[in-house]
């Protein structure tokens, strides 16, 4: 399938990415049922408070919120097969009727993927039978190909040449479940793309929701691959400012929410105030004092029950790097209103 | 339960709705064996459930697995087994042949096969027995290069 997209269109870096990939997500959305990711139980930090997660019903609006809805980005157009282009005379009702439905495709395609904490490396041994030790040279992997069974719960061993019988490793794992049961947009070696040289190239020519979606398809979301092209990928976007990229994007959300933890909202906050995007700005400074309860800044908008724009004067007052920046944009959002 | 048995008694097939173009076998009975296929100096067997009479490459059941003899690049030779119906058709008094039974020995669904004990034994014994022959052959030819010097 991608074979046959690279030869019939042109070789460019956009169109490979972007078209392997894009319909992805819907795919994943059928199959759910078999891949059951385990969500983590609330933990508590290191005081005591409950941890917020990722998968928090608050998070997600906010983060949803943040991401935007511009429906000129989500529905651009990709490259695709030529068809004659369909016109449809409507009446303003119908007109109507057809943007809330693009709405909710929207909303569809801007679903977020999940963040989970990384995966624990697999060292169960099963057996060890030292009598069967010199009658091979090679292992043998014996995965089960039972239709039903969820790919996280399948049985996957290898028998080493030494007679020691052990589960596979995770990578292992993928790669034989992408043997038997190849998901579309998915090799079974990584492309080279991802390499931190090429990630380079990447990044300078601005791919980086390409990229993400490329990973998304070809990595599990709790793969060490995955939270490394992640992190690389949000750094970036951070050092450069290229914060627009991303939003109205199924990424922005994971991004927004790697920049809370990592606690440098700086960049994001000036980038949001100088798009006048302040109700943006409100839920990301709001976001970081669920996540961070025991902070200065959180601690100190509870004391004064800070709302809207309160709550970024405090935040840049407590605990932000750039409060000039920050001050100076608020003025001049002052100023135009 | 609709058990429609249009085959001789001697396999007990309990739930199995064959299909009315399956032929009866005088004495058959159903067997899990490796079917070859692949091309020139490239094996590759397919794990099948097929009547035993039926020629080794021809109509079968159902397909249970497959097995690659030749290691991959990460020298892994893989297999995949359906564990589910394996089950089912062993429960239904289908046989396995050696090679089968070695391999679901080798993964764990199986105990291990006695053959393949006494085959790793025996490889073992061979590896001794060529190491002690290149040690051999080693020091005659250390003998003969001296020789060689003090003529």
């Amino acid at each position: 399938m991608a074979a046959s997209c690279m030869v019939r269109r042109v070789c460019r870096l956009s169109c490979c990415m972007r078209d392997s990939a894009l319909r992805e997500w819907p795919a994943r959305a059928l199959c759910a049922s078999r891949v059951s990711y385990s969500s983590t139980q609330a933990e508590t930090g290191a005081d005591g408070f409950p941890k917020v997660q990722f998968s928090d019903e608050r998070v997600q609006d906010i983060l949803s919120q943040i991401t935007g809805l511009d429906l000129q980005k989500v529905f651009r157009p990709v490259k695709e097969e030529l068809k004659p282009p369909v016109y449809k005379v409507m009446t303003d009702e119908q007109l109507h009727q057809a943007k809330c439905w693009a709405a909710e495709e929207a909303r569809k395609r801007l679903k977020m993927p999940p963040v989970l904490p990384e995966r624990k490396p697999i060292n169960d041994i099963l057996a060890h039978d030292k009598v069967l030790e010199g009658l091979e040279t090679a292992k043998y992997i014996f995965t089960d190909i039972t239709f039903e069974t969820p790919h996280r719960q399948r049985f996957v061993v290898v028998r080493e040449p030494d007679g020691c019988l052990r589960k596979a490793s995770w990578e292992e794992r993928d790669r034989m479940i992408q043997v038997y049961f190849p998901k579309r947009g998915r090799k079974i070696t990584a492309p080279p793309i991802f390499q931190e040289a090429n990630l380079k190239n990447v990044f300078l020519q601005d791919q980086h929701e390409a990229l993400l979606d490329l990973c998304l398809a070809q990595f599990e979301p709790d793969s060490a691959e995955y939270k490394k092209v992640h992190r690389l990928t949000y750094e970036d976007i951070e050092k450069q400012g290229k914060y627009d990229l991303l939003r109205s994007t199924r990424h922005f959300g994971g991004m927004t929410w790697y920049l809370v933890m990592a606690r440098h909202v700086d960049g994001l906050l000036v980038d949001m105030l100088q798009r006048d995007l302040i109700h943006d700005a409100v839920s990301l400074v709001s976001l970081f004092n669920l996540v961070h309860p025991q902070s200065e800044s959180a601690e100190e908008a509870h004391k004064l029950k800070a709302e809207g724009i309160d709550l970024i004067k405090v935040y840049a007052k407590m605990e932000s790097q750039r409060a000039g920046y920050i001050e100076l944009a608020l003025q001049a959002h002052q100023q135009a209103v | 339960m609709n058990s429609r048995t249009g085959i001789s008694k001697e396999f007990s097939i309990m739930v199995h709705l064959s299909s009315t173009l399956l032929k009866r076998y005088h004495g058959g009975f159903v067997v899990i064996r490796l079917a070859l296929g692949g091309c020139t100096n490239r094996p590759f067997y397919r794990i099948v459930a097929a009547f035993n009479k039926r020629a080794r490459d021809s109509k079968y059941i159902e397909q249970l697995g497959t097995y690659d003899p030749l290691p991959n690049i990460y020298n892994e030779k893989l297999v995949s087994l359906n564990y589910g119906r394996i089950k089912y058709w062993i429960g239904c008094g289908a046989h396995t042949t050696k090679p089968v039974a070695k391999l679901l020995g080798l993964s764990g669904f199986f105990p291990l096969h006695p053959m393949t004990v006494t085959e790793a034994e025996r490889k073992r014994k061979q590896a001794v027995l060529m190491e002690a022959q290149q040690v051999g052959e080693g020091d005659k030819e250390d003998e003969q290069d001296k020789e060689e010097q003090e003529a």
